[in-house]
């Protein structure tokens, strides 16, 4: 039974990458249950698992078994091109590496997942998201124009544009310095607050965990800890 | 899934304004689309010239023509019944003007002619038949015979004056093939100068003017009907010039199978090129998918950008190939019937760009359904490793281009066998190339590493996961071969055109030798060129009207199509008689007829015609030989050397068969070799021959050989232009393959300088790959290049193979050569990346 007022409800997922001999188990039974709002730290060692997990749970990897309920969509039930649509309007993702449209300008950038997910008025809602995180002067920048900064301040105006229940973030300040670290998780946490939305954050740093409501961590592709703030 | 709209917008917002990434889909499809453009445009044009100016250059709506005689008043009075006629002689002779004779096509007209269009003089002048006691003649006779208007010419024994000069003839295509220039003169002018003799070798033309209701083939099948052993040649204004539009389908054919060739080869690039454009978008493909788009919305995008780039690119392409067409047509110069301006010939364009659509379908549509089917997650975390095709997920879309461009090829194609038999060549070619590629990469893969790391990491590079192998085969394995093809089709040519015709060649050919003067003739020559040879033999022209085994005789009239390999069932031939084997022939069948022999008519023909008739010793050959039949039993067949300029007839006859027929000698003069090449010694024998005998004429076979041999090299100029698109298009496949890696190679050459590697080790790195792929394809291009080039020369042109060896070779050469520097030159751009500004954006 899913409970509605939980944005993720994971039961015993498995992933297993490659086959026969090459088969690596990543992930080997995850039990996780989010409610709704909550800010949630994935913590743990490279190769625990934590970006096979938030893959499964954004839908960009379909889990090998298990069952996955995310903001209200039956995840283990869709194939890869549902689970795409899926993702419109409903998860945000911030990467790493930003992973902007390289060929759009900041503008552009943002009003993509809006169009996609046909959204009147994508492109006034878009400059409006940018203003948002301080970018209204550089609308009709290409990423190659901006700073690692600034790019990711569009990569969280593009996740938030749509408004979703969710947001997930890699590593989000991990290609940037420490003082540009601090303001990008600050605008994070600032913009999903506006918008109630659920975060999601895997890290690898225990001060950026800190500021979340819970920290799970994980270790050989099990959950070895999960931790709420008093 | 998203509507076209949106996807329109996100692909414009993504695609590069100036095509970044599928330049080489642009310039494959340019070269590819531009060459199918220019052909189809010029032989389009000429095709539409020649049927919609039909009526004036066949001179009215019917011709019928008859050999060596005039038509008879029954015939007259039925020609008269259908419409407007004009008549005349067309026949071989010599012009004379004081010292200088020159041969001449006499074309001898009524008051009525021309029937169609004007007749214009170089004075502006536009005028019908001449008056008595005038011709006109043409540029070429008066430049010869050095005369002008108000000039003395004679001809055969009759003086002439002339009136004018020709400046444009309406008819002068519907004419055919000449051997001198023309001479208008009215039509009582061959009998008065004597060249209408009985057995003198000319042809009676009368054209028909119809009413507009009446249709000229039932005009044509009527009078065949009224007279069956007339020996009519009858032709109507919808194939007026039927030679002319042989050649220009033909060659039209030929080129588009050029064309098409460098499509396909166009094809693999346009593969590379979406390939790896797609492989450079792969980040964009995943963000596109982390933002919710679906594997239909990624094809989607994709297509539109795709799409957009072929239409450029065919669109550039044909305003190309418009453009190119006039220097086309100047290329092949006299070989057009017709002049080809700057001409818009919208089916020819509509099917250039078709083509190309339909190649670049069948090329992309398997790298793009690849980009759609991998998941996220894998894209974002394969970095390095490339999409791979599954050809299963594209076998509609290939299938459907293929059926399209195989149907596309076979519209309005008079050789579809050829078209099917190159494209299925195509097809062979490009799996053969492409399971080449798979071998070299596997046998890379298993070989013993190397202990040297250069030339460890050179193996490794030809089986990484993204390497260019099975692109460089196939671009360097078309290019090598087009290389050697062009080498072996024009050495073949040369060697066809320079030594082998002339040296088999005699010096003159005379027509219409009285038979009763041969001996005076051959003395003639023997005085005035001590040491020529002289061989005549007796010429008479008629019709097969009838063949097969006596009981059951086929009557050709009533054939519904005559088979290529039968033309000597077409119209009349020349005919001859023999006491011995012709020289040059070999009885292959049956016995040749005692000397003397006066018994049942013989015949004995050629063995390539009966295997085309399925005729047998002892069947019998009906023919009309001025209009009387006469039947012949088949004695013998032969085999003929048709390569040899001599005097070669299909149907030899014993001299009792038909020697009693009016006729005359066609005579073979060859001058001892130190005569033949100085004017001086071959001036006196022409103007004796012509003042002697005004009645034949005299061909220097030389001048002939010479119209001859400019036009084979156009020909060749023609495939050779039409070939270089080809090799184009290799390059640039080349140049997309080695583009494709780039990201690899620097990654690669990076790395390799931060551990210590000198740029001349990397460059030597890059020579030891291409070398090691060029040498193994250097001897598959030489194989496929040569099959090829055989087929071409002795298939198509019917020619000997004869290419030179030391020029292939040293051509394959110099391919292999340009190949490594291509490589290399691309190459050199990466060598110069700053390993620490490289390692940052990596």
């Amino acid at each position: 039974m899913t409970s509605p007022s939980l944005a993720i409800d994971a039961r015993n997922l498995t992933l297993t990458l490659g086959e026969a001999d090459s088969a690596v188990d990543v992930l080997r039974g995850i039990d996780l249950a989010v409610p709704q709002g909550q800010t949630l730290a994935l913590l743990g060692p490279s190769g625990s698992g934590k970006s096979s997990l938030m893959a499964v749970l954004t839908g960009l990897e379909r889990a090998t078994s298990g069952s996955l309920t995310v903001a209200g969509a039956h995840f283990s039930a869709l194939d890869e091109d549902a689970l795409a649509t899926a993702r419109r309007g409903r998860i945000g993702v911030v990467l790493q590496a930003f992973h902007l449209l390289p060929t759009m300008t900041a503008l552009e950038n943002v009003m993509t997942p809006l169009e996609l997910a046909g959204q009147p008025d994508a492109r006034a809602h878009a400059a409006a998201e940018l203003s948002a995180v301080g970018l209204g002067h550089r609308l009709n920048h290409y990423p190659a124009q901006l700073s690692g900064g600034e790019q990711q301040r569009v990569a969280i105006a593009r996740a938030l544009a749509a408004r979703p229940a969710l947001v997930f973030a890699d590593e989000p300040t991990g290609n940037l310095d420490g003082a540009t670290g601090h303001t990008i998780i600050d605008l994070l946490f600032a913009r999903r607050a506006e918008a109630g939305a659920t975060l999601v954050i895997i890290t690898h740093d225990p001060e950026l965990a800190e500021r979340c409501e819970r920290v799970v961590t994980l270790a050989d592709g099990l959950i070895a800890s999960d931790s709420t703030a008093g | 899934m998203i509507g076209w709209g949106t996807a329109w917008t996100i692909a414009r917002r993504d695609l590069s304004a100036r095509f970044r990434g599928l330049r080489l889909l642009l310039v494959c499809l340019f070269l590819g689309v531009g060459a199918l453009a220019a052909i189809g445009t010029l032989t389009g044009a000429i095709g539409n010239e020649l049927s919609s100016r039909g009526r004036t250059i066949l001179g009215g709506d019917v011709e019928v023509a008859v050999w060596q005689r005039a038509a008879t008043p029954f015939e007259l009075t039925a020609f008269a019944k259908e419409g407007k006629v004009s008549g005349g002689y067309r026949m071989q002779a010599m012009a004379r003007a004081g010292e200088l004779a020159a041969p001449i096509e006499l074309k001898a007209i009524d008051q009525t002619w021309p029937l169609v269009g004007r007749l214009t003089l170089s004075d502006g002048r536009a005028v019908g038949a001449p008056r008595e006691g005038e011709v006109w003649i043409g540029q070429g006779a008066a430049d010869r015979l050095g005369i002008g208007p108000g000039d003395p010419v004679t001809i055969g024994t009759l003086s002439l004056n002339v009136a004018g000069i020709i400046a444009t003839e309406p008819d002068r295509l519907g004419e055919g093939f000449a051997l001198g220039p023309v001479v208008i003169a009215r039509d009582d002018v061959p009998a008065k100068a004597g060249l209408t003799a009985p057995g003198a070798m000319y042809r009676a033309k009368y054209r028909i003017a119809l009413p507009a209701s009446r249709n000229p083939d039932a005009v044509v099948a009527q009078l065949k009907t009224a007279f069956p052993s007339a020996g009519f040649e009858a032709r109507t204004r919808d194939r007026a010039a039927p030679g002319a539009e042989r050649f220009v389908t033909r060659m039209g054919d030929f080129l588009i199978l050029v064309g098409l060739a460098a499509l396909v080869i166009a094809g693999i690039g346009i593969g590379g090129g979406v390939s790896s454009y797609l492989e450079a978008r792969r980040g964009s493909v995943a963000t596109l998918k982390v933002l919710g788009a679906t594997s239909a919305d990624i094809a989607r995008v994709y297509l539109l950008q795709i799409a957009v780039a072929a239409l450029v690119g065919s669109v550039a392409g044909l305003a190309a190939g418009v453009l190119v067409t006039p220097l086309l047509a100047r290329a092949l110069g006299d070989l057009l019937p017709v002049a080809a301006g700057l001409t818009i010939d919208a089916w020819a364009l509509i099917r250039a760009a078709l083509f190309g659509l339909l190649v670049a379908l069948v090329f992309a549509a398997p790298p793009l359904l690849a980009a759609r089917r991998f998941p996220a997650m894998a894209l974002l975390r394969a970095r390095v490793s490339p999409l791979t095709s599954r050809w299963r997920d594209a076998v509609l879309p290939v299938g459907l281009g293929v059926a399209g461009i195989v149907a596309l090829s076979l519209i309005g194609s008079r050789q579809p066998l050829m078209v099917l038999g190159f494209l299925g060549g195509a097809l062979a070619l490009l799996l053969m190339l492409g399971g080449l590629g798979w071998a070299i990469r596997s046998a890379a893969m298993r070989l013993p590493r190397p202990q040297r790391p250069l030339l460890r990491i050179a193996l490794a590079n030809l089986h990484r996961p993204g390497a260019q192998t099975g692109a460089l085969v196939t671009a360097l394995g078309f290019g090598l071969s087009a290389f050697v093809l062009l080498a072996a089709i024009q050495t073949s040519l040369d060697a066809n055109i320079q030594a082998r015709v002339p040296q088999r060649a005699p010096d003159y050919f005379v027509l219409d030798v009285p038979r009763d003067r041969a001996g005076e003739f051959a003395q003639t020559v023997s005085e005035q060129a001590p040491g020529a040879t002289v061989r005549t033999v007796p010429t008479l022209r008629g019709a097969i009207l009838a063949y097969g085994p006596a009981d059951r005789m086929i009557r050709v009239s009533t054939l519904k199509q005559i088979p290529e390999e039968a033309w000597p069932l077409r119209g009349e031939r020349g005919l001859t008689y023999s006491e011995g084997v012709p020289e040059g022939n070999v009885i292959t069948a049956g016995k040749w007829w005692p000397k003397g022999y006066a018994g049942e008519p013989l015949v004995s023909i050629d063995e390539r015609l009966a295997e085309a008739l399925d005729l047998e010793l002892g069947d019998q050959l009906t023919i009309g030989l001025l209009g009387i039949e006469r039947t012949a039993r088949i004695a013998s067949l032969r085999r003929i050397d048709w390569d040899s300029m001599g005097f070669n007839y299909v149907l030899v006859f014993s001299p009792n068969a038909i020697a009693d027929a009016p006729h005359n000698l066609a005579a073979m003069v060859d001058l001892p070799k130190a005569q033949a090449s100085t004017a001086s010694a071959k001036g006196p024998l022409l103007r004796t021959l012509v003042r002697q005998f005004p009645s034949s004429s005299v061909i220097e076979v030389g001048a002939v050989l010479t119209q001859a041999r400019d036009m084979l090299r156009q020909v060749s100029l023609a495939v050779l232009s039409a070939a270089s698109v080809a090799v184009l298009a290799g390059i640039a496949v080349l140049l997309g393959a080695i583009a494709a890696a780039r990201t690899a190679r620097i990654y690669d050459n990076v790395i390799l300088r931060v551990l210590g590697a000198s740029r001349g080790q990397l460059l030597g790195l890059q020579l030891a790959e291409y070398a090691l792929l060029a040498m193994v394809l250097a001897g598959v291009a030489l194989a496929l290049g040569m099959g090829t080039a055989w087929l071409v020369v002795v298939k198509l042109f019917e020619f000997d193979w004869l290419p030179d060896w030391p020029t292939v070779l040293a051509t394959l050469g110099l391919g292999l050569a340009l190949v490594i520097l291509f490589a290399l030159g691309a190459s050199l751009p990466l060598l110069r990346a700053k390993p620490a500004q490289a390692l940052r954006e990596l």
